[in-house]
């Protein structure tokens, strides 16, 4: 009978891509993959420790593996066990502390593991670019990992120390990965990193590698994931002219209020952002813009926070990914006066919550009675679902639809519901 | 392939070769290089062997000098400050670094203008940037409470440097940095650099803005 094997993820996208590979490397392997809640003969948590409550939910998951199967293997990787090593390897349920660097030998590990034989994480080599392809992943998208850690040392942050100094990986291995995963039928590739905009391999830059990925044969299209606003050029704007090119970015704002951005030592002002929002808007009209926003970051005035509002109205924003400063022992900002209390988070971020939605509908409803190409990711009866090229949810009856297949639709009508979706017809 | 060395980033363990001690505060930390690389500007990361505490400090050194050296402030409140203040000669640190992108610009700065705006130990880069390259065309206007405050002086040209004291008279300006600005004409074509205390850097932006200076020749670095 197949090994069972349960992964519970954390955190970022890149921890997400990473849980995608491993669980890849394990089902070709012959494991039988299983929910988190199940019994299985081990469990993989691939920690978070961004906020400390990350750290919390990060030991709640351990303790629940643990306690499920107590013959099982409990393999606990990712940024936690970086920051806190020592101290997750002393505790008692806890088979193996596997930090970042040495991630990609889970499986290896695992194996060595079940055979019998004294395994130790730190034997394997440090790579942090050794995962093998994400082929059978969770999602119809392909998560493709370009670059990992981050220099910028924001106040608030604690990746730098725990996912370490900017690296980035070879141009020719990421265009390598890319054929793989369009060959194994991947039709949407997403680039992923802590600062993806930050690549940089031996004179390729960023927007090289994108316009090197775009040169590549075969029928997908690519979507840069989560950016920093910085290092942009007018070339990199040119580049959302190609068909393969999804005209959407998660420009990460932060705050809308530039002494603050100051203090969380970002690497932009406002007008700087502003401007290219306007720049790309300029030559793209339509592309979708999706950000973070940060709530109560120490000294956050109200009229900082009103501040934010406002650019977060201007800047139209189709998602703001919203949450609440939390203290981080071990950055700068913990060390901060002014802590904002709770309460006048909770409620920032709630405002801020109910412009992102207005944003939202307006968003979606410029785009009725115009097309899209659509990737269908799920099919119910004989409704497919699935993402525009500028990200825009969409759904579309059509006799016969299958998944992951492009299809050419017109929007006509926005459904409000929970999560609002727009119905495409087929031209 | 492991693609870690990618970069020029290293970590080591440095002994302290000296402490230099400017005020009852702040103090020179010079340590071994250990062959660690690094631009003029960058910073690196401080900690105790053994502790997880690591906090940042900007190179006061310059890219040539074999030793590496910080400028650092020992606050009643912190106590990694304050431990770091009373180490001697012969302990072992753990740097990690360099870090950041606070750097003179690639092309030729000897053909630019620059001007240093900093707040207390917020000179340290400038330091290094002068260290580094001698014939530097800069002014540096260092914001700090008295003259007791200006560190090391003596390593800038006289000329072009100027304290600017906010508790009394004892510097060339007196007044904050924000008030020397407001008062005297900005450097039309210049780099502006600026590291220090984020609430001055906010206002000198705003007010250099307001006297026709491009935001595209600024840099910052915040300390807090």
């Amino acid at each position: 009978m197949n090994r069972k094997i349960a992964f519970k993820t954390l955190g970022c996208r890149l921890n997400k891509y990473e849980t995608e590979a491993l669980a890849s490397e394990f089902i070709r392997k012959g494991y039988e993959l299983v929910p988190f809640h199940q019994k299985a003969d081990a469990y993989v948590i691939n920690t978070c420790t961004v906020t400390n409550q990350s750290d919390r939910k990060s030991r709640y998951e351990i303790s629940r593996a643990a306690r499920r199967n107590p013959s099982s293997a409990v393999i606990v990787t990712g940024c936690m066990a970086n920051s806190a090593k020592e101290q997750l390897e002393k505790q008692g349920n806890i088979t193996y502390v596997v930090d970042n660097e040495h991630k990609h030998a889970v499986f290896s590990l695992l194996e060595a593991h079940f055979r019998g034989e004294t395994a130790r994480p730190d034997t394997f080599e440090k790579d942090i670019f050794g995962f093998g392809v994400a082929g059978q992943t969770f999602h119809t998208r392909s998560f493709v990992k370009i670059q990992d850690g981050c220099d910028n040392f924001c106040t608030f942050c604690i990746i730098p120390f725990v996912r370490g100094r900017a690296a980035s990986r070879p141009a020719q291995e990421i265009l390598h990965n890319v054929q793989q995963v369009v060959g194994l039928g991947f039709r949407e590739v997403v680039l992923t990193g802590v600062n993806i905009g930050r690549y940089h391999f031996e004179g390729v830059r960023f927007e090289q590698l994108i316009e090197k990925i775009l040169e590549l044969p075969g029928d997908f299209r690519l979507r840069i994931s989560s950016m920093e606003p910085e290092g942009f050029t007018d070339h990199f704007f040119g580049l959302f002219s190609h068909p393969k090119l999804t005209p959407h970015l998660h420009l990460c704002l932060q705050s809308g209020s530039d002494p603050v951005l100051l203090r969380m030592r970002r690497m932009y002002t406002v007008a700087q952002f502003m401007e290219i929002i306007h720049k790309i808007r300029r030559l793209h009209p339509g592309f979708n813009f999706t950000t973070d926003i940060m709530v109560g970051f120490p000294g956050e005035t109200d009229k900082d926070f009103e501040q934010t509002c406002r650019v977060v109205r201007e800047a139209g924003f189709s998602h703001v990914h919203t949450f609440k400063y939390s203290v981080r022992e071990g950055t700068r900002a913990a060390r901060m006066e002014d802590q904002i209390p709770e309460k006048v988070k909770t409620a920032r971020s709630e405002i801020i919550r109910a412009i992102s939605r207005e944003n939202r509908l307006a968003y979606l409803r410029s785009w009725i009675g115009k097309e899209q190409t659509v990737l269908t990711e799920k099919i119910r009866s004989k409704t497919g679902s699935g993402y525009g090229e500028h990200y825009i949810p969409v759904e579309i009856d059509l006799p016969g639809i299958k998944q992951n297949e492009f299809y050419r639709v017109v929007l006509t009508e926005l459904q409000q519901r929970k999560v609002p979706v727009l119905t495409g017809k087929s031209v | 392939m492991n693609s870690l060395h990618n970069t020029l980033v290293s970590r080591i363990q440095a002994k302290v070769i000296g402490v230099t001690h400017l005020t009852q505060n702040a103090f020179i930390l010079r340590m071994e290089r250990n062959g660690m690389e690094f631009r003029a500007g960058q910073y690196v990361t401080i900690g105790f062997p053994g502790q997880v505490t690591r906090r940042e400090y900007s190179i006061y050194s310059g890219e040539q000098d074999d030793f590496l050296e910080i400028l650092a402030l020992g606050v009643p409140e912190g106590s990694f400050s304050r431990q770091l203040q009373q180490i001697k000669p012969g302990a072992s640190l753990m740097v990690e670094g360099p870090f950041g992108y606070f750097t003179l610009s690639e092309n030729d700065p000897a053909k630019e203008t620059f001007v240093f705006i900093a707040t207390g130990t917020g000179i340290s880069p400038f330091h290094s940037f002068v260290r580094t390259c001698p014939g530097l065309d800069y002014r540096l206007l260092h914001g700090i409470p008295t003259i007791n405050d200006a560190y090391m002086a003596q390593d800038y040209d006289a000329e072009r440097y100027t304290a600017c004291t906010s508790r009394d008279r004892s510097g060339k300006f007196y007044g904050r940095v924000t008030d020397y600005l407001k008062q005297h004409d900005p450097v039309p074509q210049a780099g502006y650099y600026f590291c220090g205390n984020s609430r001055m850097i906010h206002d000198a932006m705003d007010i250099l803005t307001e006297k026709g200076i491009d935001p595209a020749q600024f840099q910052a670095e915040v300390y807090y």
